[in-house]
């Protein structure tokens, strides 16, 4: 009580000196600023809003200040001294698409005397407009088919090399990674630049270019696996679950020097930042993902031509049905395993950098879709590399059927296609266009 | 550098030793004695933390956490069951997949904000070890100790003598089944398992109770991490957990008795030591590395490096383990 008087009274006792000082009957000296900051929180950076509208009324309902956020989505008002505020935000003010509960639009926000006061708001995504579940529903089957024909490119190396050598290939996801990664390096590197452009043609250009070497590093990364580790492995004859484990520990290896000398920090490629949606009817798809989607499938169907229509092919399908067979009617089987690692790793490249466009370009995304494969390979029938593409389609689906129906729980949403994978196996261990036979 | 070496010997006995040597204990039954190619020993650590952190911190519950330890039991055993009716009577393959994803499963499941009322979300569970600080008999309560230059708590040591008299209890356990029939038929499984079959052995149900058996005391060591460092999170049961376990179930010797135990602290003893020695080279005082090469920022990812390099480099070169015999080791299950 003292000391509030006794504050009182030194405001007081300024103010005076003050209005002598300076002739200015308008400045109190106990005015206080209040921050006022109005952020997006859609992405997990979060972004200012600018052009909002904040308000500061009184315990009574006198507005005390008024203004607008800045370009830094940030406001200073002046209040006339400390205690207890209403702040605000004018929810007609907020850009489309964000939106706050009514119940977080004003608050309650205490100042304190000589240190001013804080008030965040934090804007989140707006609700749909009143779309009915079932509407939504094309749009996510279409978002589930393209996912799934992203982690079809992935994946279709990761069954050939199984089908081929046997091998679980669990470095295949630093593949995946290298390709994204040195995508991204090349893109926003010094000497390479083909277009300053961010989004349009030329952030496309940009990044296409970039790609190109990406896609090179991810296939001399799976070459060179081949090449000194897994074909002289092969001849000593150790066996499969060694390789591996050895797969497990150079996926390790990999995955923590990309992220010493990478970073932590998740990365987008900046040269093609988001975009409007185009909408075809119910579905609606940016440009970027449409383009993407298109890449992969002309990619799957060159896979299915050469598997089905080239020497190549057959020879891979003959090494894949019988390995022995095949050496003796004269297949150079090293060789095909050869070309297996670098079409795998060509393919896995490429699905590195359109997964990276799709979110973001990190240390260890390879790791996190490579289960997501597995499932994918797994389900399809291990080793048949169509089985791959089936069973990839059905977990991007799967996950994005589970974003749709248990939209509260979305990050649970990969948990959907491994539990699929497992109800899959306990049915029809084979996989769905697996032969049966007896696998146990 | 003797608080570096001091460290590191810390490293060999302390609580992430006990914890991994647990974790690796169960899994040295289910991949050296029976073949099982199990990589969700993460998963079964998982349950193990939750299941003696969950009853004793949900204040509805609140059991001492002496009687939580039937909880870990029961699931562990419960989580081994569902992970093998569906795939024991597959490929080996089939079964790493399956555990792998289910192990992936759990982690999220506990991460999701949606139950944080009951598992924490990604921040865990912290305060679930009252129990155990009372239960500090009195003859080291209130002593602090220094393992030469490391400065220990009473709670640490207490925690380190319960760990180490479990790692005792399941070798002794591990060790006597495996000279038992039970035992005998687990390996001739692991060799031939067709032969087994036709010997009229259920390989299906041995596989089961191995699974279960080896589950259980990766569960334990779950629980030790929990209850060592007080605190449970999902992000200490990643995929990487069952990697370091193999890592140390290869490196001790497979099918050995005491290659857990070996291999544990070995391991740990070089993690120890490379990181304080890592820490001591870029802290900008005295010898340091090149930035360009590692700052104070990225050290600790150097030994992961180290693990998965050095995982990879052992299983080519030196499947046996340090102290293994070539000839006993059977490393491939198919």
């Amino acid at each position: 009580m003292a000391r509030s008087t006794f504050r009182r009274g030194l405001s007081l006792l300024l103010l005076l000196l003050a209005a002598l000082s300076l002739w200015d009957g308008t400045a109190h000296a106990a005015d206080e600023t209040l921050k006022v900051r109005v952020q997006d929180t859609r992405e997990t950076k979060k972004q200012p809003v600018e052009g909002v509208a904040v308000t500061v009324t009184g315990p009574d309902g006198t507005v005390v200040a008024q203004g607008v956020t800045n370009e830094k989505g940030v406001v200073d008002l002046t209040v006339p001294g400390d205690g207890t505020w209403i702040v605000s935000i004018d929810v007609a003010t907020l850009p489309e698409g964000l939106a706050i509960p009514e119940s977080e639009a004003s608050r309650e926000v205490n100042v304190t005397a000589g240190l001013g006061g804080n008030a965040n708001f934090n804007i989140g995504a707006a609700p749909p407009a009143a779309d009915s579940k079932l509407s939504q529903l094309p749009k996510f089957l279409f978002n589930g088919l393209r996912y799934g024909l992203v982690i079809a490119i992935m994946s279709v190396g990761l069954s050939l090399i199984y089908g081929t050598t046997g091998l679980s290939n669990f470095a295949h996801g630093e593949t995946v990674t290298i390709g994204a990664v040195v995508t991204g390096l090349v893109a926003s590197a010094s000497w390479f630049s083909l277009s300053d452009a961010t989004g349009g043609w030329g952030g496309f250009a940009q990044i296409a270019a970039a790609s190109v070497l990406g896609i090179i590093a991810a296939i001399l990364f799976s070459g060179l696996l081949e090449v000194a580790i897994w074909k002289p492995m092969r001849r000593r004859g150790i066996g499969l679950t060694s390789m591996m484990i050895v797969s497990i520990g150079i996926a390790m290896l990999v995955r923590f020097v990309i992220q010493m000398y990478y970073g932590s920090q998740p990365k987008s490629y900046a040269q093609f930042g988001s975009q409007q949606n185009l909408n075809f009817g119910p579905i609606g798809v940016t440009a970027r993902d449409l383009l993407t989607g298109i890449i992969a499938l002309i990619a799957l169907f060159w896979m299915a031509w050469l598997l089905m229509r080239t020497r190549t092919g057959k020879a891979i399908r003959a090494v894949s049905d019988n390995p022995d067979l095949a050496s003796t009617t004269g297949i150079n089987t090293d060789g095909i395993i050869l070309k297996v690692w670098l079409i795998g790793g060509a393919l896995a490249g490429l699905g590195g950098v359109i997964f990276g466009l799709d979110e973001q370009v990190s240390w260890n995304m390879g790791t996190k879709i490579l289960l997501l494969m597995f499932a994918a390979i797994t389900l399809g029938g291990l080793g048949r590399p169509f089985g791959a593409l089936v069973g990839s389609l059905a977990v991007g689906v799967f996950v994005q059927l589970w974003a749709w129906g248990f939209s509260n729980y979305t990050d649970l949403k990969n948990m959907g296609a491994l539990l699929a994978m497992i109800l899959v196996l306990l049915f029809r261990p084979q996989g769905i266009l697996g032969q049966k036979e007896r696998v146990g | 550098m003797s608080q570096t070496i001091s460290n590191a010997l810390y490293g060999a006995i302390g609580i992430q030793a006990i914890a991994y040597c647990l974790a690796a204990i169960g899994l040295n039954v289910h991949f050296g004695y029976t073949g099982l190619l199990n990589f969700g020993q993460a998963g079964f650590a998982l349950v193990g933390a939750y299941a003696i952190a969950m009853p004793t911190f949900n204040p509805a519950w609140g059991w001492n956490i002496w009687v939580s330890i039937l909880v870990v039991v029961a699931a562990s055993a419960l989580f081994a069951l569902l992970l093998g009716i569906p795939t024991l009577r597959l490929r080996s393959d089939y079964l790493a997949i399956v555990t792998i994803a289910a192990a992936e499963i759990l982690r999220l499941v506990v991460s999701t904000p949606r139950f944080v009322n009951v598992t924490g979300a990604t921040d865990g569970i912290n305060s679930f070890t009252d129990d155990i600080q009372n239960s500090i008999p009195g003859f080291i309560r209130g002593e602090s100790f220094s393992l030469w230059e490391v400065e220990v708590s009473d709670y640490y040591i207490w925690t380190i003598l319960l760990g180490w008299f479990l790692i005792a209890l399941f070798s002794v356990l591990v060790w006597a089944l495996m000279r038992s029939p039970w035992g005998r038929v687990l390996r001739s499984i692991r060799e031939d398992e067709d032969a087994a079959r036709s010997l009229g052995k259920n390989v299906f149900a041995y596989k089961m109770t191995s699974l279960v058996l080896g589950g259980v005391i990766g569960g334990f060591g779950g629980a030790m991490l929990a209850i060592g460092q007080r605190n449970v999170a999902p992000s200490s049961y990643q995929t990487q957990f069952t990697f370091l376990t193999y890592a140390i179930v290869v490196l001790g010797g497979i099918g050995k008795v005491k290659g857990p135990i070996i291999g544990a602290m070995i391991f740990w003893f070089i993690i120890s030591f490379s990181d304080s020695l890592l820490a001591d080279w870029t802290d900008g005082k005295g010898f340091n590395l090149p930035t360009w090469v590692m700052d104070s920022s990225n050290y600790p990812f150097f030994r992961w490096i180290l693990v998965g390099g050095g995982l990879a480099l052992l299983v080519i070169f030196r499947p046996q383990g340090i102290f293994g015999d070539r000839k006993e080791q059977s490393f491939d299950v198919r």
